[in-house]
């Protein structure tokens, strides 16, 4: 009763939030100098053809009116269409997002599963050797420059070994012909096997320390003395009584870099040439494709508020403390 | 856990290497492309993308075309060439019989007709400046076509008669829906073309959207067979695949490993030293069809004044950026139109500075400001070693100092070759007073200063031209005097506009060439803008895969190389 009460209330504050980034995202991308039309550097196009052009998108109408209509069409689900592409937006992102989510995702959740019983396992070991080597190989991608390093590796698994594909996520011989299905699907995998563990790689040093440094707090704790003095074996201290409190910061950040995860990382992507989302962002961005910037970086949005309310309902079942 | 986790990995991996290993089916003879996006869309009518232009490019033909060498218009579906009758304002063109589409329906007049229609019935923005000086398109029979020009245009054969044309039996039925809507225009410029039907060289078959394009050879080509320039016409080879690399690295990368055989976008010359060590590839460097210039406000003062402009272009050593900026990857430039452009080039306007030493272009630039009655609060000098003494406190002939205003440039990230050349500008001029500063803004916030609001000193941008000289009217003509419109510089002069109209009115070659090498003086000499250089088209293909590119202004990557092209043969 109480949790359909708080939901209701966050899912009220969502719709606001929601709200105010449409506002945002409309005023910021006009007050952009220049407009789709000013972009247009064709001799051949006598100012009138750029009337034209701003008249077909409607830029010569009012902002106010520009903006009521705006929020109309997206409240009916209407996202508009781009200046660029000939598809509804909404079709565009649809098109690009599961690429996106399938690289992006996958590589959150197996880096996670890998990082957060390797950040206990070396909490626990503090001191060793295990320890400061786990620290040092984690610093060490935590910090580094995805771009350069995936490029390193392609150049090395890809080019010198010729293990896996440069780049792209399809074969065009085995696409344009009459391949089965698993043949299709493995060709994906194929192509995904590097980018996605490059990201595990970088992610993972990420979980890693984070779930190290909650645990090593955790591990200050009374109730910890308490229950070693309780006698209880150490597995048990270690995994019931440390590591359980220990992953409440770290499931606020899964669920925030899963949402994160949507707009792919402009350069991982391009790095790999992975046909996702972010670099058609950054892209409408540049081409000043307001209907396209504006639907995408909305749905982002609206993910990353409601990861965020999935992080909130969690933390109830995992620290009894917290009741809603 | 751990294991299952490790097991699933090895098999994965197992699996993708084995599925890599597989062999492939017939032996075709595959060009592979690297582009570094894939097209937006393959509507003819709305694509203004370069990606999309690379497959459109290939599907559809025009009544005239360029010869590969000296850019002489050649009848490509038309027959012979096109007959003016000046009284009237009539021309007639004869159609090629026995051209089909790709769906074997004829090619006939009734499909120019229709192209023309429509690109002057929508006023589709891309194409309407070509069309709208033309009265009439009437189909005389099937082959035989009238065209009625409302007042002559020499742009009707340069640009008019290479329009794309497309097939009305497809298209018909799609503008007869747009029409029925309340926006016809923006339904057509929105209307998704997912099989296109041309006549070109090649097919298109499929677009894998975010990963390749296919197209396949038309053996139904018209032109298959024909000679152009002692060359025969092809295509000889099966298919293209276009594939997406969105980094240059990549694509060397793919190049050196054979999965492309030609990155089809210009490389950076930080490549080329390494790309040189490698047999199996070439680089071409073809200078680009396009101009790099400073441009001034010329409703501000100093600019207003030529004596002022003309100083400033004798303290610009271009022959500095060619070989320092561009390390001789690009050219610097004397003239509005490129030396590459052969036959619309005039070698012979004034070339400020040219082969001039550092001392002597300073003292030229003091020389003529002081003529002009401009003074220095501390005069700069030349002593024996010929080096300069700065000077200080440019002062105008009206008494006002010379204000501090800026160069505008893009930023090092958008261009870096602008960029360094509104530095090395700024220094140039500071040297004997003119205080001026470079500044790298976007390339958004330049057009609008400069196109929207004129709310600028100086900027510093390029164009990329065609080969019809046309693009100098629209620069410099008054007319162009308008928001949004082309002379941004405000540049008025009645004598060049009678000069450039002529120049678009002119039928007869020979005697538009001797306006058109005019007007180029007349530009060098006025100095609202001051050409700089133009950068270098270099590229990187594989020698041993295919044979016949065509060098051309603007690189390799044009329509005559992919009808060239032969597989290589080793000897």
């Amino acid at each position: 009763m109480n949790l359909a009460k708080f939901i209701l209330g966050r899912s009220l504050q969502i719709a606001l939030a929601l709200f105010i980034i449409m506002t945002l995202l409309f005023v910021l991308f006009r007050v952009m100098p220049g407009d789709p039309a000013s972009m247009i550097m064709d001799p051949k196009m006598p100012p009138e053809a750029k009337e034209l052009i701003r008249h077909q998108f409607g830029l010569d109408k009012p902002l106010l009116l520009q903006y009521w209509y705006y929020l109309k069409n997206t409240l009916r689900g209407n996202f508009g269409r781009s200046f660029y592409y000939p598809e509804p937006v909404f079709e565009i992102v649809m098109r690009k997002l599961p690429n996106t989510i399938l690289l992006f995702t996958t590589a959150v959740i197996l880096s996670y599963s890998l990082g957060l019983p390797l950040g206990k396992a070396i909490a626990w070991k503090r001191g060793t050797r295990l320890e400061v080597g786990a620290t040092t190989v984690g610093l060490f991608f935590y910090t580094i420059f995805i771009p350069w390093f995936g490029l390193i590796m392609i150049w090395v698994f890809s080019y010198k070994l010729g293990w896996f594909p440069i780049g792209g996520m399809l074969t065009p011989e085995i696409w344009s012909g009459q391949a089965t299905s698993l043949e299709k699907l493995l060709d994906i995998l194929y192509h995904l096997a590097l980018p996605l563990f490059v990201l595990t790689l970088l992610f993972f040093a990420g979980s890693m320390l984070l779930m190290r440094n909650s645990m090593l707090e955790t591990l200050r704790e009374d109730y910890i003395v308490t229950a070693r003095a309780k006698g209880l074996p150490e597995k048990i201290v270690r995994d019931r009584h440390a590591a359980r409190n220990a992953m409440l910061p770290v499931v606020t950040a899964l669920s925030l870099s899963l949402a994160f995860s949507m707009n792919g990382g402009v350069l991982t992507e391009t790095v790999f040439s992975w046909p996702g989302l972010g670099r058609t962002l950054v892209e409408a961005v540049l081409n000043h494709d307001y209907p396209l910037a504006q639907a995408a970086f909305l749905l982002l949005s609206a993910f990353v508020l409601f990861a965020n309310l999935v992080a909130d309902i969690l933390y109830a079942y995992l620290d009894p403390r917290i009741k809603y | 856990m751990k294991k299952i986790v490790f097991s699933l990995l090895i098999l994965f991996l197992t699996l993708t290497m084995a599925c890599a290993k597989k062999e492939r089916g017939e032996v075709r003879v595959t060009l592979n492309i690297g582009m570094q996006d894939e097209p937006k869309q393959l509507n003819p009518f709305k694509a203004s993308d370069v990606w999309s232009w690379h497959i459109i490019g290939f599907l559809y033909e025009s009544l005239y075309t360029r010869n590969p060498e000296t850019f002489e218009i050649i009848p490509w579906l038309a027959e012979g060439e096109p007959e003016y009758d000046e009284e009237t304002r009539t021309c007639i063109v004869h159609l090629r019989k026995g051209v089909k589409w790709e769906d074997g329906t004829p090619f006939t007049a009734q499909d120019v007709v229709f192209t023309a229609q429509v690109l002057i019935d929508f006023k589709i923005p891309r194409y309407i400046s070509d069309w709208d000086f033309i009265k009439r398109v009437e189909a005389m029979d099937d082959y035989t076509l009238r065209f009625t020009l409302k007042e002559p245009f020499v742009i009707f054969f340069t640009s008019t008669l290479m329009s794309l044309i497309v097939p009305r039996h497809i298209w018909e039925p799609i503008i007869e829906e747009a029409n029925k809507t309340e926006n016809p225009l923006a339904t057509l410029l929105d209307y998704e073309i997912t099989a296109p039907v041309g006549m070109g060289p090649f097919r298109f078959v499929q677009w894998r959207k975010g990963s390749y394009v296919k197209l396949v050879r038309n053996p139904d080509y018209f032109a298959t067979g024909r000679e152009v320039k002692g060359r025969k016409v092809g295509p000889f080879i099966d298919e293209i695949l276009f594939k997406i690399y969105r980094t240059t690295d990549t694509a060397i990368l793919a190049l050196q490993k054979g999965e492309i055989d030609y990155i089809w976008w210009a490389i950076q010359p930080g490549f080329i030293g390494s790309l040189m060590r490698d047999e199996s590839i070439e680089i071409t460097n073809n200078p680009e069809n396009g101009l790099r210039y400073l441009a001034f406000n010329l409703r501000r003062e100093p600019f207003n004044d030529i004596n002022f402009r003309q100083a400033v272009a004798y303290l610009i050593d271009k022959q500095f950026i060619q070989t320092r900026v561009l390390q001789n990857y690009g050219q610097a430039l004397y003239s509005i139109v490129p030396p590459g452009n052969k036959f619309w080039f005039n070698p012979d306007t004034p070339k400020y500075g040219k082969e001039m030493s550092r001392a002597e272009r300073v003292r030229k630039a003091i020389e003529i400001l002081k003529e002009a009655g401009y003074r220095w609060n501390k005069r700069p000098a030349i002593n024996d070693e010929g080096e300069v003494i700065r000077g200080e406190g440019l002062i105008m002939p009206n008494g006002q100092p010379v204000p501090l205003f800026t160069i505008l440039t893009p930023p090092a990230d958008y261009d870096p070759l602008r960029s360094m050349c509104g530095m090395l500008i700024q220094e140039w001029l500071r040297e004997i007073g003119i205080p001026a500063t470079s500044t790298p803004t976007s390339f958004g916030d330049i057009v609008n200063k400069v196109n929207t609001e004129w709310n600028f000193d100086t900027y510093l941008l390029g164009w990329k031209l065609g080969i019809d000289p046309d693009h100098m009217r629209t620069f410099f003509h008054s007319k162009e005097v308008v928001r949004d419109g082309y002379n941004s510089m405000g540049y008025i002069n009645r004598e060049f506009d009678k000069l450039a109209d002529a120049s678009a009115r002119e039928m007869d070659e020979e005697k538009r060439r001797e306006i058109i090498f005019k007007m180029q003086e007349f530009i060098v000499e006025e100095a609202p803008y001051i050409p700089l250089f133009t950068s270098a088209q270099v590229e990187a293909h594989r020698k041993d895969r295919f044979t016949g590119w065509v060098n051309q202004l603007d690189g390799i990557g044009n329509g005559w190389s992919f009808l060239f092209l032969q597989p290589y043969e080793p000897r």
